[in-house]
């Protein structure tokens, strides 16, 4: 009979603690959230020690990029990649290694090289990438290459790029409205022609 | 708003127009449109709050939308209304080996036995649907409706977890109806009355006159009433029934679509209910908890709907809390623990009646 009351007593105050802890929790839940809205906000990146000077070594493969204004177009990176996610087509300049405003051609790379091509496509898409970075070692402008480690400064580190639509990971770096803006400028010389 | 007063006064504002039949069917109908409004509403505002409490409870947000394009509106407001949707918009699958007119049949006679418990909860003084001289015994007979459209539905399924289901909420249900028509019969013994009007006016003049507050008996009969209730309500800690863990969704395994919604809104409707009977038998329904103060029928309405939406509240806040039972515990919680505190009650209460005269 005592056994019987104990119990009930127990359970009940048992029951009661666990309700006031949740009864706390939920006052406090201005302050007291967990979690994150994810896409408008993120959790602050941390210094990363990964036990020697970083900067130095290209341990951070977070997703390629190209400086477009110093590519060639020789299509390296295309032959080299394992996977045929790098997608390039070029046009002919009309006046090598000159600026062509009209579509914001940039003539001569960094390296002092003067651009025969105009790369009127270069699209990666990262969904197929295989992080594999062979696309960057043949590179003779240095112009595509992995965000983070030693290019952290060229480009700002990009390791969480998801997209609603899956066509969205594929990358145009491309200037918009090079392959019209280039074709149109010839048709527009062989008429004044 | 009992059906009698509309219909004298569509009387007196339209006499003889279309005949005194057609107004009477319209003077039921408009009742009925105005709780199936309530319910719709009610059901998007209670199904909003457990998800924020339990989000709140475990430190989450819960539905929240920010920024641009297709959200939840501002802090998921339109959340339940998506839910809705998309519950309403999902394919209707029934399975071929299932026994197909009792099938539809189930989601029907649940909601019915939820809608017509709500006739009899009163609302205000004059506002409420039909005030029968047994409207407590009513409430507790068509919310057992409830033990026949689970039985249905885990029967006609035609599978072992809603059959298990649908067995262990008959045990369960037809169990805790004991321990809740004890509880209630303390307050009939003390009110002299089965009508819920006639219970609300033996608690008037205010909060220290409620029947929770009229003897030390009377919030054990609450308490008891309270968990008994959350029982039948087949919530957790009692969703047996329903066990995700055991037996994937209980009866409701093969529904989809707006029949699972059926089954979805019940469960809620069926806690404003069983909120709205604990509130109307011990918290002094729509009285205001102090004497001859914000005793309009509007406040009236307030009051019942406060009292009943906060007992809604504390149980959303015990199913976030308190884990599940196991079979063994549950008919040991009703047969050892309450039946025998309830009829203690009785006795007590019977005792306390006469000696106070």
């Amino acid at each position: 009979m005592v056994k019987y009351f104990a119990d009930i007593y127990n359970s009940t105050t048992a029951i009661l603690s666990g309700m006031y802890l949740t009864i706390n929790h939920l006052f406090r839940a201005k302050k007291g959230i967990a979690t994150l809205q994810y896409p408008e906000e993120r959790w602050p990146r941390p210094e990363r020690t990964i036990g020697f000077e970083h900067g130095s070594y290209n341990v951070i493969r977070s997703r390629l990029h190209v400086d477009i204004d110093d590519c060639i177009g020789c299509l390296k990176c295309e032959r080299a990649c394992p996977v045929d996610c790098i997608k390039i087509e070029t046009e002919k300049s009309p006046s090598r290694g000159e600026d062509i405003k009209d579509i914001n051609h940039v003539g001569i790379t960094s390296n002092s090289t003067k651009k025969a091509l105009v790369v009127t496509r270069f699209d990666i898409d990262m969904s197929e990438c295989c992080y594999c970075n062979l696309c960057t070692y043949p590179c003779p402008e240095e112009c595509i290459f992995m965000t983070g480690g030693p290019n952290e400064s060229r480009h700002s580190i990009d390791y969480e790029f998801s997209e609603p639509e899956r066509t969205d990971l594929i990358y145009h770096f491309s200037k918009p409205g090079t392959k019209d803006g280039l074709q149109e400028m010839l048709s527009n010389r062989e008429a004044e022609a | 708003m009992t059906v009698d007063f509309i219909y004298n006064f569509m009387i007196d504002l339209l006499p003889g127009f279309l005949g005194n039949d057609f107004l009477l069917i319209l003077a039921m109908l408009l009742p009925f449109f105005a709780l199936f409004g309530f319910i719709t509403v009610y059901g998007f505002g209670v199904i909003y709050a457990e998800l924020k409490v339990s989000s709140f409870i475990q430190d989450k947000t819960g539905p929240m939308g920010q920024g641009y394009g297709f959200h939840a509106g501002k802090w998921g407001f339109l959340q339940p209304v998506a839910d809705g949707l998309h519950l309403f918009f999902k394919e209707d699958i029934i399975p071929a080996t299932a026994d197909r007119p009792l099938f539809i049949l189930a989601p029907f006679l649940i909601f019915i036995g939820m809608f017509v418990g709500i006739i009899a909860i009163p609302f205000g003084e004059a506002i409420i649907i039909s005030d029968m001289n047994i409207g407590i015994f009513y409430i507790l007979g068509v919310g057992s409706l409830a033990v026949i459209a689970l039985i249905l539905a885990g029967w006609s399924s035609n599978n072992k977890w809603a059959l298990y289901g649908g067995m262990r909420s008959a045990a369960q249900i037809i169990s805790y109806e004991i321990p809740a028509g004890l509880s209630l019969i303390v307050v009939i013994l003390l009110a002299s009355s089965l009508s819920m009007q006639e219970i609300i006016s033996y608690q008037s003049g205010g909060m220290f006159n409620w029947i929770i507050f009229d003897n030390p008996f009377m919030p054990i009969a609450f308490i008891i009433f309270f968990i008994s209730a959350l029982a039948e309500t087949n919530r957790t800690p009692f969703d047996l029934p329903e066990s995700e863990s055991e037996l994937v969704a209980g009866f409701v395994t093969e529904y989809s679509g707006a029949r699972y919604a059926f089954f979805f809104l019940s469960e809620y409707v069926n806690m404003f209910v069983i909120s709205a009977v604990a509130s109307t038998a011990f918290l002094g329904g729509w009285q205001s908890p102090f004497p001859n103060f914000l005793n309009t029928p509007a406040w009236s309405v307030f009051w019942m709907i406060s009292k009943a939406f906060f007992l809604v509240f504390i149980m959303i806040w015990v199913r976030w809390t308190v884990p599940r039972l196991r079979v063994d515990q549950l008919m040991h919680l009703c047969w050892k623990v309450f039946i025998p505190i309830g009829l203690f009650n009785i006795f007590g209460v019977s005792i306390w009646t006469v000696l106070r005269g």
